[in-house]
């Protein structure tokens, strides 16, 4: 289904959705990030992307699994926690953050599907904002098998023409957010398909990135495990988790029982992000820690994204958004790592 | 002005020529954009690479607890493992080695600091940058002929006024010459900053409620990365209480010890665990902290990490006329006690 949007209709449209949690995304000195509005007037044009991508609205950092609580000394009572089925819809959200959440839903899938977040991920509607221009210098999605208008894991996309934006509608969730729009939504016009698929290829050539020897990357990488590389490469990393949390296919979380009241016992069992550069990540009881030092976690984190998850679920736990590289406090690139893996002797 | 990067090059060439380092740390032009890098030079041959920019913002000083415990660039040769480490530090950088000597954590014949002196310019900020050119893109970033920056951008080069977009620390810097060396590139500058703590003015005109709420807002985006810990290097201990494993485990460590341990702060990242996190880490950088910035500049989510530690380093100098980090002879702040120390704020 397309349609088109004036811009300045944009309003009309959210105060449609009164049952949703609306995120856009907002600015705080010079950053952006999604937050939940009551009434937001447009998505500001001056949106590059989000710190924190829409990863935080189906998998959000902090996240109740049950609660217990013991009376009388007898064993806790507990209570499972499940996410409200409140409906959510995040508006502005790039496409390689969207095709990011098709990896999630893999690694949260399968066999063993998460409740938790399969709760939040079907109660979820991403509205796509196509790149008109890669939003950082940084970006190579083209890389890695997206696009600055890719459409995998968007329920609608947004492409912006001047003054309104074509409108399209990919799946029942998408079409349920544009048809409570009801009459704010206008026909196209003949020639705006085009208009809107130039504005993406167009984009798609701005993308000033490009990991060389893309396709080879799975086969060097499956050699080097031991190699010498990773020591090199990881020298000035500080081990923190700024490129793991803030990378929208991350997915590691940690589960800690929180105690509110010792006595009698209550409290909650709850899930948080967790990340393979921190030091407890692999640190077994015993005091051994398979992956000691900052060579092991780098190593770990590249071969995580461009090797073993290539082998389980057939795709690069990677969508280009450079974060890693735009956040990182001592400038460890990943597309320079990958260039590199293509040249080194092995 | 400021040092010339030619001098600092045949300085880290001489060292690593005559065998004199392990290696050095320095800078290099970063691969993504236009901002400087920590780089580990092993080989003279390497030096030209060295660069010296208004972006070699990093406290090189922190790759120093790494080179404690593990075994950075191991030379092959056993006895080459027991030299000086080189590293290139600006004044504050200078200051934060003082503190590790002070401290005991690093010994001064395990460094050779190739002092830079940022005469009276210094390090810009990357927000201010970005504030100034908007959507502009950065190609290089100099220093320009008279104290300002020089910054090309895709529309070619424009000069900047240095009050523009110089970092904060760097306005109020008091020792832009590195207080301990082995050797300086650049001259000495006298800087008398007019406010040393002229970026505190702000908060501290607010009344407690209004602060409250502004920590409440800006902890409450902390997504605990422990990028701002991580950077520091000052943060060194072998147990940090953000850790889950709040303690070094070894294979000796009991079950029972392991049982016992206290878990100081929660991992969920809402603001009980955040205060908690970092006014413990405010707490344990008093006389400690020489105002490198790094932990603010580190920061994705950009909280104003540095009026914490500011607002510490005042108190010390006012309350106990301790300078942070200009003498590594003399005792910390935390482990001295003179019969002249104030003691009305004890309550
Ligand atoms: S990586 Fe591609 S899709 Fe993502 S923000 Fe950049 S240009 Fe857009
Ligand atoms: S690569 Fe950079 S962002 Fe990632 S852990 Fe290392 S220092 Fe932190
Ligand atoms: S690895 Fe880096 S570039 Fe790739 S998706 Fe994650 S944060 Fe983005
Ligand atoms: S760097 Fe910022 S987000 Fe990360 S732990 Fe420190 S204050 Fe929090
Ligand atoms: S607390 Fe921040 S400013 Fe102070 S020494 Fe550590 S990193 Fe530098």
């Amino acid at each position: 289904m397309e349609k088109t949007l004036k811009k300045d209709a944009f309003a009309e449209w959210l105060k449609k959705l009164p049952s949703y949690d609306v995120y856009v995304p907002v600015e705080d000195d010079g950053r952006f990030n999604y937050e939940i509005v009551g009434n937001a007037g447009a998505i500001d044009e001056s949106f590059t992307n989000a710190v924190v991508g829409p990863k935080k609205v189906v998998f959000p950092q902090r996240e109740v699994l049950l609660r217990f609580n013991s009376t009388n000394e007898k064993a806790p009572e507990v209570e499972e926690v499940l996410p409200e089925e409140k409906p959510a819809v995040v508006f502005g959200v790039r496409p390689c953050d969207a095709r990011a959440v098709t990896l999630t839903d893999k690694v949260f899938g399968g066999d063993f599907a998460d409740p938790y977040y399969w709760r939040r991920r079907n109660n979820t509607t991403l509205i796509g904002l196509v790149c008109t221009e890669p939003p950082s210098a940084n970006c190579f999605c083209t890389s890695v098998g997206g696009s600055p208008a890719g459409k995998d894991g968007l329920d609608v996309v947004l492409t912006s023409l001047g003054d309104r934006y074509y409108v399209e509608t990919l799946t029942t969730r998408g079409e349920k957010v544009v048809s409570d729009g009801g009459k704010v939504f206008g026909e196209p016009a003949a020639d705006d398909k085009k208009a809107a698929e130039k504005v993406g290829t167009e984009a798609a050539a701005k993308v000033e990135r490009q990991v060389e020897g893309v396709n080879d990357l799975t086969e060097n990488l499956r050699d080097m495990f031991d190699s010498p590389f990773w020591d090199e490469e990881s020298l000035s990393c500080i081990r923190c988790g700024i490129c793991t949390y803030l990378c929208p296919t991350c997915h590691c979380f940690d589960i800690n029982d929180e105690v509110l009241v010792p006595v009698p016992l209550t409290g909650e069992r709850v899930r948080t992000w967790d990340n393979c550069q921190f030091p407890d990540f692999t640190m077994h009881s015993s005091g051994h820690n398979p992956r000691p030092n900052r060579a092991s976690r780098l190593r770990q984190r590249i071969l995580h994204k461009f090797r073993y998850f290539v082998e389980n679920f057939g795709d690069y736990q990677c969508t280009g958004c450079g974060r890693c590289i735009i956040y990182c406090p001592v400038g460890i690139d990943i597309v320079d790592v990958l260039d590199k893996t293509a040249a080194y002797e092995r | 002005m400021t040092a010339s990067v030619e001098e600092i090059r045949a300085e880290v060439k001489k060292l690593l020529d005559e065998g004199a380092v392990k290696y050095v740390i320095g800078y290099r032009n970063g691969s993504a954009g236009p901002f400087a890098a920590p780089a580990f030079f092993t080989g003279a041959g390497e030096a030209d690479e060295l660069v010296w920019d208004p972006t070699c913002f990093h406290n090189l000083a922190r790759f120093l607890a790494d080179e404690r415990r593990e075994d950075v660039c191991a030379p092959e040769a056993e006895e080459d493992g027991k030299k000086p480490v080189g590293v290139v530090v600006k004044g504050c950088d200078s200051r934060a080695v003082a503190v590790l000597l002070q401290e005991k954590f690093v010994d001064r014949d395990a460094v050779y600091l190739i002092g830079v002196s940022c005469e009276d310019g210094g390090v810009i900020d990357e927000g201010k940058l970005a504030r100034k050119l908007g959507t502009a893109k950065v190609e290089k970033i100099e220093f320009g002929v008279d104290g300002g920056f020089v910054v090309t951008t895709d529309e070619g080069p424009i000069k900047i006024e240095s009050a523009d977009i110089l970092d904060d620390r760097c306005v109020e810097c008091r020792a832009a010459y590195p207080v301990v060396h082995d050797v300086v590139i650049g001259e000495q500058v006298d800087r008398k900053p007019e406010e040393p703590y002229g970026s505190l003015d702000e908060i501290e005109s607010l009344a407690p409620e209004e602060r409250w709420e502004f920590w409440e807002r800006e902890l409450g985006k902390c997504i605990r990365c422990y990028a701002c810990r991580s950077i520091c290097p000052m943060c060194y201990c072998d147990e940090c209480v953000a850790d889950t494993i709040a303690f070094a485990v070894t294979a000796d460590t009991t079950a029972d010890e392991k049982a016992q341990k206290i878990k100081w702060v929660e991992r969920s990242p809402d603001n009980s665990e955040n205060f908690f996190y970092h006014l413990v880490r405010a707490m344990h950088l008093a006389g400690r902290c020489i105002d490198c910035n790094e932990c603010e500049r580190a920061c994705p989510v950009d909280i104003p990490l540095r009026l914490l530690n500011k607002k510490l380093e005042k108190e010390a100098k006012e309350l106990f006329d301790y300078d942070v980090g200009f003498d590594p002879d003399v005792p910390s702040l935390i482990s001295s006690f003179r019969d002249e120390d104030p003691e009305d704020f004890i309550r």
